[in-house]
């Protein structure tokens, strides 16, 4: 079968690498594999049938029971008080009383598959026979920060190695003159750096920040005018590092870091190029909802991401937004309907693009968010919803995942999962499988313990593989 | 260690419940119970994994039960959990899950049970996740005990003193030898670095050249551990261990305007060679020592401050050097969630987590849900200490919930300066937490010294504990606190530990590489009063410290990790000492100690999860005094693999990735600092530039290659500029001196 992913990155750095008088005998270097380097390709542990990961990640906590969990039942039961021994609402002034409350949008059923979407996502909807969505989701905590640390690292409290960390500890990179773990965040997300961070496994692991605007990696930007003085400037440091490293023999960390200047020039080239969108189609842009010359909004995010696995990224995430100004609409639910049109197009476009660019069986796209909101508030009036960990949803689509399925269900008001309930760690174990990953085999040895992205929990969702 | 104490829990742990049985139910239980119970029950409630807190592998396992009490009632089927579990209708809850027993084996176990649950399976005596034999042979519970020094023979080199002995005994020992020593400038590079954290002056490196005295190495350490700058650096590797930062690290971040106090406190009980135990004390139980020397003084001392003959010295500021500050060590434990106060039980986590394994090189903070699975510690431990810390009041650092601090530490009555430290609180007993969940309490654990330890309780009436707690981590009864010391000192100077696990000398950490020179130097710590400096003199006088880093292809063979020393190991600068360098050649280091960060005033404090506080604020003072925010990494020592705000960091991670060539391509304090190292070296005569560059930023003269190099580089560079012929020397210069601070040679250590 043809492997495009594999294909390009050799493709890439050859054109790295031609034309440039920059890197000699990188060539050789980079598709060598080097047992030394944190980010050599490694093998996975069996066949998986994913490439890379696009990781979308609505922040805020996206309503299930607006967008992907119909429940004909809020409608009728609109108004009905309920009593329940909720994390949000328990001990809070004002919240006595709780009603159950309808939602926003109106349910259809979508493509042969017939899954029930919401308006909220009208072109998404159109994508239903594509992905497998998964209505039992459910996280261990109502807190943004502590859900968003969770989805990210599977701790709830303290800081872990992100799952991008572990993807590009546990398979290494297809193209050294990017970074493995990319994050597209136009603002910081809810608990920081440690959303990305790699934590106790190696800094060349942790996630590169790129934000749009003129520098969108830091220090990307050639600080010297032109490209023929940085060229000397690095052939004179060459120079004195190989004198240097001619009387020390046995030193594979001064070799490394010589290789890091290579490496970095690529970048510098190979980092633009990769976000230039000027060579995409009107057609492609139009997939987007992009307009020529835009470099901004989640459609860049999601371009700059299929552009992004082309090249052999192996770890894209997308945040939208951050940790303000985003889906927790506690004042009120119309705010979900502005952000998902900033989504909508450009979710529906990318993996419209990605199947038309032969790479939907190569790329895992996973759509999630902290939380969901709950079914009720303190008045049936009450415009907002709170913060709800007992259920929410979340979809997978591409590389092994069954197209147009639905996995898990909540109860009759979506409180709670009733069938195949499905935690963030069990999402976690199928994104690694998907990735030819065992969770309980990709173990990192610190302060005297094997650490998992999946602690000492996890359970392979197996009816969402293809 | 008291081994009365192991004495009486091995008796505790062997005793046998006095049932008589006929041979009969002993044959039933090995024919028809043992291999249900190995069959269908063990997998989830045996060694490897113990669901609901229970073991069914052995007797007093079952005796002792798990969350939900024993698991069966000798003679009282009906009555016994076990029993109640297989029979139970209801799929979801029946044992064994997904499998329901057939109904002989059902039968057997009731038969079992009903006849009195005989079991001959005896346990062993253990510890956490220790048998009680292997804990008392553990190599670091054993006593230190001063090992003779052995003799050298056959060796090229002379030891210099016993660390030489030690170290040329084990190379002998496979027909290796220290590599000749290092040269002079290699020499002065290597230690000032050690010492200082930052770079040797041209001047220095003079005065060491022109110094042909056999004592001019020893003057030279003399100066540097005299220096100010000797605190600073060796207060970072401190820092690092207690994971000090200046924010409290919960879901909005808070500020911590008072925690440099306490940075301060470290960097400054480094510069006066405070005796290590004290240094453990007075962070431990500071307030206390205080509180009882301040009614000392007060007893025998005249006021030194007077105003009309009257006590003035509270109107006095306070020292720089106060032990209620040092307990800023505890206070400054991270926070966690919303509204901190409810996730109390996770910063004494945090607190038990950086106490064991920095002042102990123990994992007690794995014992909070269970018991150790590989240690002598358990989760009794775990909660004995964390009595003693909720017995203990923290300082508030605001919180989204509660933005304003409060129990702050007041140091002079009429003054404004605070701690953030601890003082006492109401002293009580703490429950243990079944799987770690302060909503479920268990029984309630006496405060308490570690089992393995000696497992002393706090008395009545004398408070949290803190003040036994750092009497038993300075006892000569432990001896942990003094190997893991000695440990660290020696990993700072060679690059790695004798323990090569610095914060893990437990099961799943490594074995000494030369165990006796570890109880040498443990020995000699704590005979030489626990005195720091004296120990950088031992080590930095030593031939193996002064050996040169070239490798050998005979030793490679032999040892390729270099775990006998038989080289120096080349280093690669720390983040801290990268930034450092660049600011000191450039000129520009502010070489006076930080103090508080501008952090908005208090009252004006809002912080959410939605808007924390991030604010980097810059300086030109040494990276110690560099803001360190919990959520958000700072971004250059983030990238040079700098100290982890949130957790213990034993030792530093040398990655090296394209990302950080970009920041010596790119970035622009990189270039800031360069054109003011290029700019001084220009306003030389031309002969003289490439010299003093050179100087400057390496310590020698240009090779005749280099200024081949150098000349052509100059020539090219010129050549391509667009800018006015004036100016594009210059210019190149600049070039040709961000080149040289991006080169290997300035970046590593040999």
């Amino acid at each position: 079968m043809r492997n495009p992913l594999n294909l390009s990155r050799r493709g890439f750095v050859q054109s790295a690498v031609a034309g440039s008088m920059l890197m000699p005998g990188i060539l050789s270097e980079l598709l060598a594999a080097d047992s030394a380097d944190p980010l050599a390709p490694r093998a996975s542990h069996f066949p998986g049938k994913a490439k890379a990961v696009i990781f979308l990640f609505m922040s805020g906590g996206v309503s299930h029971v607006d967008s992907f969990d119909p429940k004909p039942k809020l409608t009728t039961d609109h108004g009905k008080q309920v009593t329940f021994d909720h994390p949000e609402t328990k001990n809070r002034p004002g919240y006595e009383k709780l009603f159950l409350k309808k939602p926003n949008w109106k349910f259809a059923p979508r493509g042969k598959s017939g899954t029930e979407i919401s308006d909220l996502f009208p072109k998404l909807a159109e994508q239903a026979d594509e992905i497998a969505l998964i209505r039992s989701m459910h996280t261990s905590h109502s807190n943004h920060y502590n859900a968003t640390l969770g989805m990210h690292t599977g701790s709830f409290t303290v800081a872990r190695p992100s799952i991008g960390s572990w993807m590009s500890y546990g398979l290494g990179t297809e193209n050294r003159n990017l970074p493995s773990f990319l994050v597209l965040s136009p603002q910081m997300p809810y608990a920081g750096t440690q959303v990305w961070a790699s934590d106790f496994l190696p800094g060349a692991h942790q996630g590169t920040r790129v934000v749009p605007g003129a520098e969108p990696v830091a220090n990307l930007k050639r600080r010297v005018p032109t490209e023929k003085r940085q060229e000397l400037e690095l052939n004179a440091l060459k120079a004195f590092n190989e004198g240097h490293l001619a009387t020390r023999t046995d030193e594979s960390q001064l070799a490394a870091r010589i290789k890091s200047f290579e490496t970095a020039a690529g970048m510098q080239s190979e980092m633009p190029a990769a976000l230039d969108l000027s060579k995409e189609s009107d057609d492609t842009l139009g997939l987007y909802g992009l307009k020529r010359g835009q470099a901004d909004g989640f459609g860049w995010q999601c371009l700059v991401a299929r552009r992004l696995v082309e090249r052999g990224v192996r770890f894209v995430e997308l945040i939208h937004t951050g940790s303000s100004n985003n889906w927790d609409s506690h004042g009120n639910m119309a705010d979900h309907g502005r952000l998902a049109k900033e989504v909508d197009q450009p979710i529906a476009g990318l993996l419209q693009d990605l199947k038309r660019q032969k790479l939907f069986d190569d790329v895992l796209v996973v759509w999630t968010t902290e939380f969901g909101r709950t079914p009720f508030n303190n008045t049936a009036d009450n415009p907002g919803r709170e913060h709800h960990n007992w259920a929410f949803s979340s979809w997978l689509a591409g590389a092994g995942v069954k197209r147009g399925i639905v996995h898990g269900s909540t109860d009759e008001h979506g409180m709670k999962p009733v069938e195949k309930p499905v935690h963030v760690h069990d999402f976690h174990a199928t994104i690694l499988h998907l990735m030819g990953l065992n969770h309980e085999k990709l173990t990192y040895r610190h302060a005297g313990r094997d650490y998992r992205l999946t602690d000492v929990e996890g359970v392979l969702v197996k009816e969402v593989l293809s | 260690m008291s081994s009365t104490r192991l004495l009486f829990v091995l008796s505790l742990c062997t005793q046998t419940g006095s049932f008589a049985f006929a041979a009969d139910p002993m044959d039933h239980f090995e024919s028809k119970v043992r291999p249900v119970l190995v069959k269908s029950c063990q997998k989830c409630h045996g060694p490897e994994k113990q669901r609901g807190g229970l073991r069914l592998d052995t007797k007093a396992a079952w005796q002792a039960g798990g969350d939900t009490g024993p698991a069966l009632v000798p003679g009282k089927p009906d009555e016994s959990l076990i029993i109640k579990a297989i029979r139970n209708p209801d799929p979801k809850l029946r044992m064994p899950p997904n499998e329901k027993l057939a109904d002989h084996e059902i039968a057997a176990l009731v038969e079992w049970v009903k006849d009195g649950a005989v079991d001959p399976r005896v346990g062993v005596a253990q510890i956490g996740g220790m048998s009680l034999d292997a804990a008392k042979q553990w190599w670091s519970f054993q006593p230190v005990k001063r090992p003779v020094v052995p003799e050298v023979r056959n060796s090229q080199t002379q030891p210099r003193n016993p660390i030489d002995n030690f170290v040329l005994a084990k190379l002998s020992d496979k027909g290796l030898s220290l590599t000749p020593p290092a040269d002079k400038r290699t020499l002065l590079r290597r230690v000032t670095y050690d010492l200082t954290g930052l770079p040797p002056s041209p001047a220095d490196l003079d005065a060491f050249l022109n110094d042909t005295s056999p004592e001019a190495f020893a003057k030279v350490v003399d100066r540097l551990l005299a220096s100010p700058q000797y605190g600073e650096r060796w207060g970072r590797h401190w820092l690092d261990l207690v994971r000090y930062a200046d924010t409290a690290g919960e879901n909005s971040d808070h500020p911590l305007p008072h925690a440099w106090r306490y940075r301060n406190w470290v960097i400054e009980a480094f510069n006066r060679d405070l005796p290590y135990d004290q240094f453990l004390r007075d962070q431990i139980a500071g307030d206390i020592l205080w509180a009882r020397a301040e009614g000392e003084r007060r007893k025998d001392e005249k006021p030194r401050t007077t105003i009309l003959g009257f006590d003035a010295s509270f109107m006095q500021p306070p020292s720089s050097f106060d032990q209620r500050v040092a307990t800023g060590y505890l206070a400054i434990a991270r926070r966690f969630g919303h509204d901190t106060d409810k996730d109390m039980h996770l910063t004494f986590e945090d607190t038990i987590d950086t106490v064991g394994k920095t002042l102990l090189g123990l994992s007690i903070g794995c014992a909070r849900c269970h018991d150790h699975k590989y240690d002598a510690i358990t989760a009794k431990d775990y909660y004995a200490l964390y009595g003693i810390f909720e017995s203990t009041r923290f300082a508030f650092p605001g919180c989204e919930a509660k933005q304003q601090p409060r129990d702050l530490v007041k140091l002079q009555p009429l003054r404004p300066e605070l701690a953030y430290a601890v003082v006492e609180g109401t002293a009580k007993n703490a429950k243990l937490q079944l799987r770690g969940d302060p909503e479920k309490p268990g029984a309630e654990v006496p405060r308490r010294w570690l089992e393995v330890l000696g497992g002393q309780t706090v008395p009545a009436n004398s408070g949290s504990g803190r003040l036994e707690l750092a009497g038993w981590l300075t006892s000569n009864a432990n001896p942990l606190t003094p190997r893991v010391m000695v440990n660290r000192i020696w990993q700072h100077h060679f690059g790695k530990g004798l323990v090569q696990s610095p914060n893990d000398f437990g099961a799943r950490g490594m074995a000494p590489t030369h165990p006796e020179l570890l109880d040498w130097l443990s020995a000699e710590f704590v005979a030489s009063g626990w005195r720091i400096r004296h120990f950088h003199k031992l080590i930095v006088l030593s031939a193996a410290y002064q050996q040169g880093s070239e490798s050998r292809a005979e030793a490679v063979k032999v040892d390729v990790n270099n775990n006998l020393y038989w080289r120096f190991d080349r280093r690669r600068l720390s983040g801290e000492e990268i930034r450092d360098s660049l600011l000191a050649v450039s000129g520009q280091l502010d070489r006076t100690p930080g103090h508080e960060h501008p952090f908005p005033p208090e009252k004006s404090w809002g912080f959410t999860q939605h808007a924390p506080f991030n604010t980097v604020y810059e300086t030109d003072r040494r990276s110690v005094y560099v803001i360190s925010i919990r959520n958000r990494r700072h971004p250059f020592l983030g990238l040079f693999d700098g100290a982890d705000p949130n957790a213990t960091t034993p030792q530093r991670q040398v990655t090296t990735v394209p990302t950080q060539a970009l920041y010596f391509l790119n970035d622009p304090f990189f270039h800031k600092q360069a054109e003011k190292l290029s700019a001084s070296v220009f306003a030389k005569p031309e002969a003289t530039r490439l010299d003093e560059l050179f100087r400057i930023t390496l310590l020698r003269p240009p090779t005749a290659k280099d200024r081949t190099t150098a000349d052509a580089f100059l020539t090219s560079y010129a050549a391509q500029l667009s800018e006015p012929v004036a100016d594009r020397p210059k210019i190149a210069w600049a070039a040709l001196t961000r080149v040289l601070l991006a080169s290997n040679e300035f970046l590593y250590l040999d």
